[in-house]
């Protein structure tokens, strides 16, 4: 009988400890989206989750990794390529005409957040110029992707 | 089993006794289930089919006009999505789509969306724009198609079987997050001003208004304000497309869920340089895509949400 | 069958598995029922574990552990495959909801937890007495 009962249970216990076995495993994958709005540990310093509620956030102060080279670059020619703007801060002298080019095979613009300058959509391959007049520092985006965000820095 | 012994030592009278631990949990457990199903008052099936129960559909970013090896045809997954919808065995009373209906805000992408929106069958079709449908002319295009008898940028509200909803417009801010502005604030504040605070809110907006995740712009700047006028409900349930995911949180009063999309999948928050489509391997495609179906019966706390693969 | 599992760890077992029984209850009862296939399946653990916690206060049949066993870990498979491949077409994310997911995790992974201990209790308990003078209690 008492080898009956073992023969019976040992199944069980077999099944409950890889059962343990697969809730550590499964709590660690399903935890992980709930802990989405934490830092990440990756290599983007982002504004976390907790600032969020306050709305103390400037779009400047999360530079994701895509946006990789955050030095200014004296070059007048912006290629947007796999969703960013590459440089993703450029320098140039008033006067200077930039161009941006979509090398990216989905549509992109580009669009001054506080005016200025707007792109029509730009489909694969297609480019857009702009000429800075006027000194001064401009924030864009791209109102399709508005997570691709840089920067055009006009000196005088 | 007539041997006194079987081999490995049970007798008869174990094996009887073991049966009727068996016999007696078995018995025990259906009880049971009719003493807690009696509890939950109606069943299941009665549940779907009560009249007054508010039943609707939300699905998400389309993106018709998208040619990516994400997804070569998203026309196609959004007529099955239409068609699924149409299949759930019980007209909705609404079906609400959470924006981008369009990918590039063309007039033949809005042309096209509409009439695919025309083939739902359902009480009501409602939408909010996404930053999609609004990429070149600050949702003019949208508005002049889907903006009759809304709001400001095209926000507005309504009551169906008790439920208040509210279809909120934060896409159209040029800024990485989404941004509701002072407007549809008070709009928001006045809108609530005068329910009962046990009224059922279900607030829409395409891109979601808890920070699920802020560095890819996936929330929106002055939610808080607005969800501040929403602390006293009971039962407040936020619906955003945008993300491309089921995600849901909640806080405090109010609970949050992300919809999948039709078109195309986006990586999990943080995996990847950024929100960029996701081409899965082959045949995988629609297990990433689908439709959300939302119940509420008068008297229950909270909505029922079911989502549902795209079949 | 004449060893009676550890009384302690027996009605330890029985209160996490009523635990168990009562959360899904719970969740049935708020909304669980109206989801096909899953609300059938919540009805069915809860009223399961209900019956087989209050059987196990009275014996440690051998038949009773085993459905222990059994309802739990059928409680938490379905729990992972909800929030991975899906459960009869149902999904749901991360430790939602709050708190029930939970709790319910600890108290069924610690069903599983005294089953096992007091199966290997028993065990020793037996070879023990077999042995030589025998501890006919273990503590």
């Amino acid at each position: 009988m008492r080898q009956f009962r073992t023969s019976l249970a040992l199944p069980a216990v077999a099944a409950g400890i890889a059962t343990l076995a697969g809730t550590a495993i499964a709590v660690g994958i399903i935890t992980n989206p709930t802990t989405a709005t934490d830092p990440p540990t990756g290599p983007a310093p982002v504004v976390s989750a907790q600032a969020m509620p306050e709305m103390s956030m400037h779009p400047t102060a999360s530079p994701t990794a895509a946006s990789g080279q955050d030095a200014p670059v004296a070059t007048n020619a912006v290629a947007i390529q796999n969703f960013a703007f590459s440089p993703a801060i450029v320098t140039v002298k008033v006067g200077t005409t930039v161009t941006w080019t979509n090398r990216d095979q989905d549509a992109h613009t580009a669009t001054a957040m506080s005016g200025g300058f707007h792109s029509p959509t730009l489909n694969a391959g297609q480019s857009y110029q702009y000429t800075f007049t006027t000194p001064g520092r401009f924030e864009y985006l791209c109102t399709i992707h508005p997570f691709m965000t840089a920067t055009v820095v006009v000196t005088p | 089993m007539s041997a006194p012994l079987d081999p490995k030592g049970m007798s008869r009278r174990q094996l009887l006794r073991h049966t009727a631990w068996f016999g007696a949990a078995v018995v025990l457990t259906v009880t049971g289930g009719e003493v807690i199903s009696h509890l939950g008052g109606t069943p299941a099936a009665a549940a779907a089919q009560d009249p007054h129960a508010l039943r609707f559909v939300q699905i998400s970013d389309s993106h018709l006009g998208f040619h990516g090896p994400a997804n070569a045809d998203v026309t196609g997954s959004f007529s099955r999505a239409i068609n699924q919808v149409n299949a759930l065995g019980l007209r909705p009373d609404f079906v609400m789509h959470t924006g981008d209906l369009t990918h590039l805000s063309t007039p033949d992408q809005f042309d096209q969306v509409r009439q695919m929106l025309g083939g739902l069958r359902t009480g009501a079709v409602f939408t909010v724009p996404g930053e999609h449908d609004s990429v070149d002319d600050h949702g003019q295009k949208y508005r002049a198609m889907f903006g009759s008898g809304t709001h400001g940028d095209g926000w507005y509200s309504f009551d169906v079987k008790g439920v208040h909803v509210i279809a909120l417009v934060n896409t159209l801010a040029l800024e990485r997050l989404g941004h509701l502005g002072a407007d549809q604030l008070d709009f928001v504040r006045n809108d609530v001003a005068n329910l009962p605070s046990d009224t059922p809110i279900v607030v829409f907006s395409h891109i979601p208004l808890f920070a699920m995740y802020p560095a890819w712009g996936w929330g929106t700047d002055d939610a808080t304000q607005a969800l501040s006028y929403l602390r006293r409900f009971s039962s407040v349930t936020c619906l955003n497309g945008h993300v491309h995911q089921l995600f849901s949180k909640t806080e405090n009063n109010i609970t949050f869920y992300s919809a999948t999309t039709t078109a195309y999948p986006l990586p999990h928050p943080g995996q990847g340089p950024g929100p960029i489509p996701l081409t899965l391997p082959a045949g995988q495609l629609g297990t990433a895509l689908g439709v959300r179906d939302v119940t509420y019966q008068p008297g229950q706390h909270a909505l029922a949400i079911r989502d549902r693969k795209l079949a | 069958m004449n060893q009676a599992l550890p009384p302690l760890l027996r009605v330890s077992a029985a209160g996490c598995l009523a635990a168990s029984g009562a959360l899904h209850a719970q969740l049935y009862l708020h909304g669980y029922r109206t989801i096909p296939g899953i609300g059938p399946a919540f009805l069915l653990q809860a009223s399961g574990s209900l019956a087989v916690a209050l059987l196990l206060l009275l014996s440690s049949a051998a038949v009773l552990r085993l459905a222990a066993a059994g309802l739990v870990a059928g409680a938490l498979v379905g729990f992972i495959a909800s929030r991975t491949v899906g459960f009869l077409g149902f999904v749901e994310y991360g430790l939602q909801p709050a708190p029930q997911a939970l709790i319910s995790l600890l108290v069924e992974t610690a069903t599983l937890g005294l089953l096992a201990v007091s199966l290997l209790e028993r065990r020793a308990g037996s070879f023990t007495t077999r042995a030589s003078t025998g501890r006919a209690e273990q503590t």
